[in-house]
């Protein structure tokens, strides 16, 4: 299973490099048993283009990562997104209140991927190094963004637009709260 | 009225500490009295060992001649350390590179509960569910043998253990639904000679003729299997995280298994078999011989984990070979380690799920207002998931007949939701809140020094914070504990009198241990680093950071003498007074 999720990270990454790559991302994907909702976030014109970090982390500061959760966050997406959250066991590692506990907190404004709506949205897709997985493969990039839109409404999240201010740290105040993950709590 | 005995096998220098417990009975005493009730107050820190891991320290390091072997949490390097230098410096290390995805896999920290010693290795399990032999000598890798997938959500967190040629083994991941079993490894190999699981088929859990359980509840075909709704006893669960113990006389291993998966009982009616329960097994070829169920069809996540002290004690007049087993469920038992059948089930703190116990049947009797249903939250269920004394080991001296252990004094708030099984994500649907047992104010944690005989504490001290830590009994009248939040106390092991403390720098929840160096001296040893289930007291004040430093203690502070290596200045010249720039 990680193994096929490494292929979509390549596959990702591939396609920063334009329009032209992405038909090989798309050949890439063929033969995996990707779903064509699942392929359609490795090129630009899927209902929910996945956006891209900057190269090694230099390159352009803002563009698509800023962008905005595509549903919105309305009451009814953030519903949906929490009816996901539980049902596929997201609660059991990061709380039911996102506090955090086998996984880090997604309440206390500190993110180690970025915390904006399509940071969120990268993490759920790809999967992370430290045992989160990648959901990219399981789920379409509707059920995804309403995910997002519940992790957005827990409290925590940075706001579209700023995605790259706080990656600088320079979008946040320091806090006192002892809340967060009793497990993970300082890592 | 005498007390009771066991059997130090295979210490054979009382200056040593070669496995987790200091012996396969797990009494964790040490025969050692330089330091004593008379002269504690006098001990002081000899040498520090910060092994940079900031995940939580739940092992007592091993020593075994000149050196002190250590292995960290998550990325479990391991650390030779010289005992004849002044501070202990560095021998060797050893980095095993294990999967950082195991992180994320782990329920309850990145830990490590320990490693052993052996045949000129050290040996330890990976978070990423393999186990690796160092050679003592050069910290050469000799093997290394993977024992499960950590993408499925199998991770090892518990302590290998060494007995007659022979490494045993157990999984973590009861909260991942994953299949439990311990297994035995050739030391000389890491080849596989056996594994046990402890949910599925009379194959699958090695029940075969030999198995002859007391209670007949437990004896029938295929049990660990038919205990369970169809489909259920796959992803069941019954880990094996917690440690081991051995009897030479038998060679028989004995063990626990952890909870039932899903933790939501409404799922998987039933005894759900073997999960929370001890199995006595054929070392060499893991037969089982018996099995009890502390907590059957297991409803709040009790575990049957904690460790099987192997003592000899006059009950009712006549002497037993016994196990004393202090359950999460706030039991304390006391099995015939020959058959399996209970001689003693006392409350040795708080509960309020079980109105007594059935020794006609061997079942605790459940109060059914305390059975959770999906949705319906339950306001007080005492203890919680983690019981009123997690993994955390105690200790036995033969000097006063009582048993040390650290515990807790906690309750839950609880709402169980209905859980699917999704490979390598919680298969869980617990939602938990954890409080004192005595309010708002009230403490968490408490010290007990518990008579096995008499079934009851001989005296307890009440802690703020939960006890986490093992037990050390010492022959010198003296009893070692850490608290979660930092400070580490002797006492005296009559009367629970604190006789010396010293505050870490992180909580403790490691295992206290003590060794005669080759210089002679006598050592107590802790690490220092909070984490584990102790975790769920981080949003009460108070609480410490994380920490990753050993600390090392004895009588004023005396170690190695000799020329510290790292003295800054040159033979034949002193050191400037007062020069310029100084801070003097």
């Amino acid at each position: 299973m990680m193994r096929t999720a490494g292929i979509i990270a390549v596959a990702i990454a591939s396609a920063a490099f334009g329009a032209a790559t992405t038909g090989w991302a798309v050949h890439t994907g063929r033969g995996t048993g990707l779903s064509p909702a699942v392929l359609s976030n490795t090129g630009y014109d899927g209902p929910a283009a996945v956006p891209l970090g900057d190269l090694a982390g230099g390159a352009v500061p803002r563009g698509p990562i800023e962008m905005k959760n595509p549903l919105g966050s309305g009451p009814g997406v953030i519903a949906e997104g929490k009816k996901m959250f539980n049902a596929m066991n997201c609660s059991g590692c990061h709380g039911y209140t996102g506090g955090g506990g086998m996984g880090p907190p997604l309440n206390d404004g500190y993110w180690r991927y970025g915390g904006a709506p399509a940071q969120v949205y990268k993490s759920i897709f790809e999967g992370r190094p430290q045992g989160m997985p990648a959901w990219g493969v399981a789920l379409p990039p509707e059920e995804i963004w309403q995910l997002t839109a519940f992790v957005e409404s827990l409290g925590g999240s940075v706001k579209p637009g700023q995605a790259y201010d706080s990656r600088l740290g320079d979008d946040h105040e320091g806090s006192t709260s002892k809340a967060g993950s009793p497990i993970l709590e300082g890592q | 009225m005498p007390h009771g005995t066991f059997n130090p096998a295979p210490r054979k220098s009382s200056g040593d500490w070669t496995s987790q417990a200091g012996d396969f009975a797990n009494s964790r005493y040490s025969e050692l009295s330089d330091i004593n009730e008379k002269n504690v107050d006098q001990l002081k820190v000899a040498w520090t060992f910060s092994d940079g891991a900031l995940y939580g320290h739940e092992g007592a390091p091993l020593v075994q001649g000149d050196t002190m072997y250590v292995v960290s949490p998550f990325p479990n390097r391991s650390y030779a350390l010289d005992l004849t230098k002044p501070g202990a410096p560095i021998k060797w290390m050893y980095s095993p590179n294990p999967s950082p995805m195991a992180i994320g896999k782990a329920c309850c920290d990145a830990v490590l509960r320990g490693w052993a010693i052996g045949d000129g290795k050290l040996v330890y399990s990976l978070l990423d569910a393999h186990v690796v032999a160092v050679d003592l000598k050069t910290g050469k890798e000799v093997w290394r043998t993977e024992m499960a997938d950590v993408s499925k959500g199998v991770t090892m967190t518990s302590s290998a253990f060494i007995a007659d040629g022979k490494v045993f083994v157990g999984n973590s991941g009861g909260e991942l639904g994953v299949s439990g079993w311990a297994a035995a490894l050739d030391l000389a190999t890491g080849k596989e000679l056996w594994r046990a699981y402890s949910v599925g088929d009379d194959e699958h859990t090695l029940i075969g003729d030999r198995y002859k359980p007391f209670y007949p509840h437990l004896k029938g075909e295929d049990l660990g299997l038919k205990t369970w709704p169809k489909g259920m006893a796959q992803h069941g669960a019954g880990a094996v995280w917690g440690f081991f113990s051995y009897d030479p006389e038998t060679n028989l291993i004995f063990y626990g298994t952890s909870n039932p998966g899903p933790r939501v009982p409404v799922q998987r009616p039933g005894d759900n078999l073997f999960s929370s329960a001890v199995f006595a097994r054929d070392a060499d070829t893991g037969e089982a011989v018996w099995a009890y169920q502390f907590t059957p069809h297991d409803q709040w996540d009790y575990d049957g984990v904690n460790e099987m002290m192997l003592l000899d004690l006059p009950i009712n007049g006549k002497m037993r070979k016994t196990i004393v087993h202090f359950d999460r469920n706030t039991y304390a038992y006391v099995l015939d380690r020959e058959t399996g059948e209970v001689l003693k089930a006392d409350n040795f703190a708080y509960q309020n799920w079980s109105t007594g116990f059935d020794y006609e049947t061997g079942r605790p009797i459940v109060d059914p207002a305390m059975e959770p249903k999906p949705e319906k939250t339950l306001d007080r269920i005492c203890p919680p998931d983690i019981g009123q004394k997690d993994w955390e080991p105690p200790a036995y001296s033969p000097q006063t007949g009582l048993v040390y252990l650290g515990a807790f004094n906690i309750c839950m708030k609880l709402t169980n939701h209905k859980v699917s099984y999704i490979a390598g994500t919680p298969y869980d649907g617990m939602e938990m809140e954890r409080f004192s047992v005595d309010g708002p104010d009230g403490d968490w944690g408490q010290f007990i020094a518990w008579d096995p005989i008499e079934g009851h504490a001989a005296w307890r001290i009440p802690e703020k914070f939960m006890v986490m830590s093992g037990a050390l009994a010492t022959a010198g009248h003296l009893v070692f504990y850490g608290t979660s939040d930092g400070w580490f106390r002797a006492v005296d092991a009559r009367n629970g009198k604190v006789l010396w403390q010293q505050k870490l720098s992180s909580g403790i929840i490691g295992q206290p241990m003590t060794y005669r160096g080759p210089d002679g001296v006598q050592y107590i040893a802790i690490a220092s680093g909070v984490g584990g289930a102790a975790g769920v007291q981080a949003g009460r004040d108070g609480y410490p950071p994380r920490g990753s430093t050993l600390y090392v203690f004895s009588l004023n502070g005396k170690q190695v003498e000799g020329t510290h290596s790292s003295a800054a200045h040159p033979e034949g010249e002193a050191p400037q007074q007062g020069a310029p720039g100084s801070r003097g």
